[in-house]
């Protein structure tokens, strides 16, 4: 399929999406809880709210940011100490996986606890995020092919070296990939870490309107959350083509 | 031409390798090598597929431990020389790391090394090899002869005190294969460096080498060293030549035992 085309097809799939949207919210074939699209637009377009937004938007981005910054770095250092210690990988592995699995809502009390409530959002963000990049980058400094691995042995590289000039490049891409899925996920991992009472947020407007009933302040708030994140993605995918361009 | 009066540079002796396939199986991919290679000899290796002449290379590139024998390469064990960068390789892979270009490809073993590179020498080597004007280039964007006469370059960028090539022209057209064994034996006659190649041609074996090894097929044995006769420099004409012919067509005899009783 040429580019001209799949760009035709994408676009034509975003409009019947829109589409169907508002002509479910218009004929309420779903109920109340189901806004037009429009409706919620002319909410999110009045601008008597958007100090309201701008603060949670705020808030969320912040912790989200701050979770992706701790989960990115915790994921690299773990993933670079396993891969020179790699006594040390089984174990790390395993409690990688296991904080992984258990679900942010087992670990939301235990969060509140450790980080209060304000840290909250960052905490479960950071979590999600250095799963991903973890797991990414200690298969990525394997990636490398058979013959350049022995090459560097046979050149005589000493351990670091071979790191710096062929192991942490090669794992290049596979980090790039992860920071893609970690943007995403650093957002949902804030907006879930507001639940549990942080002070403000797109996390607590959508709970706030939930329970309220408020359902184009719902609406509003999970339309600027996912506008945000598909931005965030878009960027990262460009990141992602362009390393991936360069190194493989 | 046979090298008892030179200080040997590669030694192998009563090299065994055995592969291990699961608890109960293994196959034995060398039996009972000895071979030396004196100072700046050329010794080409060759045998049918899966004979173990890859193998051999591995041994004395540190990559593989013999099962059974003594592997010397310099006076020492293999892992020592390429701990002190004076070994080089070229693999029928050409191993070049696809994020750098050409020149700091063959610049590899430099940094590698810790020392600082040597420009003027990575551009001698690189019109050495006619990559000359691809300085720049990526090795994806090179045709598969340049990344092949890329690694070469590469691997003799250290001075290395021995080169070991493993099918490093196996991928190329007759006519640069031809064109690249003219410039290997140029740039052998110029430093002299102890070179083992293996290869499935017999032609480049005899054209580049001064002792051509045989070996037979699993177990990998060796069935016979042919001293080759010509003179040096040798130019492409003596492919020509009847003696060449005769003795392409002893090693390729002795490639295929079983073709001769039959």
């Amino acid at each position: 399929m040429g580019r001209a085309s799949q760009i035709v097809y994408g676009a034509l799939g975003v409009v019947l999406f829109l589409a169907g949207w508002e002509v479910i919210g218009q004929y309420r074939l779903a109920g109340l809880t189901w806004p037009p699209l429009s409706t919620v637009i002319e909410f999110l377009g009045t601008s008597s709210r958007w100090p309201l937004f701008g603060r949670a938007l705020a808030s969320t981005m912040s912790s989200a940011a701050t979770g992706f910054l701790i989960g990115v770095s915790l994921g690299l250092v773990l993933a670079l100490g396993v891969h020179l210690l790699p006594r040390l990988r089984p174990g790390t592995d395993r409690l990688a996986a296991m904080v992984n699995a258990i679900p942010a809502i087992a670990l939301g009390p235990i969060l509140i606890v450790t980080f209060d409530r304000a840290g909250t959002p960052a905490a479960l963000a950071a979590i999600h995020v250095f799963f991903l990049v973890y797991v990414a980058v200690s298969s990525g400094l394997t990636a490398a092919q058979r013959a350049q691995q022995d090459l560097l042995t046979v050149l005589g590289a000493k351990r670091t070296m071979r790191l710096k000039l062929l192991e942490a490049p090669a794992a290049l891409p596979a980090f790039a990939s992860s920071l893609k899925v970690a943007l995403s996920a650093s957002i949902l991992g804030a907006i879930l870490g507001e639940w549990f009472g942080a002070p403000r947020g797109l996390g607590v407007i959508i709970l706030n309107a939930m329970e309220n009933f408020q359902i184009p302040l719902l609406w509003s708030a999970v339309l600027l959350a996912a506008g945000i994140s598909l931005a965030l993605f878009g960027l990262a995918t460009w990141l992602e083509r362009a390393v991936h361009r360069r190194f493989r | 031409m046979s090298p008892p009066s030179l200080k040997s540079a590669i030694e192998l002796v009563g090299v065994s390798k055995d592969y291990r396939l699961d608890r109960s199986t293994s196959v034995k991919a060398l039996d009972g090598i000895d071979l030396a290679i004196g100072e700046g000899e050329f010794v080409a290796l060759i045998g049918p597929s899966g004979c173990g002449k890859s193998t051999i290379l591995r041994l004395l590139a540190s990559l593989e431990e013999p099962s059974a024998g003594t592997v010397k390469v310099a006076g020492g064990p293999p892992a020592a020389l390429a701990a002190a960068h004076r070994l080089g390789v070229a693999f029928q892979d050409h191993a070049l790391l696809p994020w750098l270009p050409v020149a700091r490809n063959v610049a590899l073993p430099f940094q590698v090394a810790g020392r600082a590179v040597d420009q003027a020498k990575v551009a001698d080597l690189l019109r050495l090899v006619g990559l000359t004007g691809f300085e720049a280039a990526r090795p994806s964007q090179l045709s598969g002869g340049m990344r092949q006469r890329a690694s070469i370059a590469r691997s003799l960028v250290l001075d290395p005190e021995v080169l070991l090539l493993d099918e490093p022209f196996g991928a190329l057209d007759a006519v640069t294969r031809r064109h690249m064994n003219i410039e290997l034996q140029r740039i052998w006659q110029e430093r002299g460096t102890t070179t083992l190649l293996v290869t499935h041609s017999v032609d480049e074996a005899l054209f580049l080498a001064d002792r051509v090894v045989v070996m037979s097929k699993r177990p990998g044995r060796i069935l016979a060293i042919h001293p080759v006769p010509f003179a040096r420099p040798r130019l492409p004409d003596i492919m020509r030549a009847e003696e060449f012919h005769h003795l392409a067509d002893r090693l390729t005899l002795a490639l295929e035992p079983e073709s001769r009783a039959a």
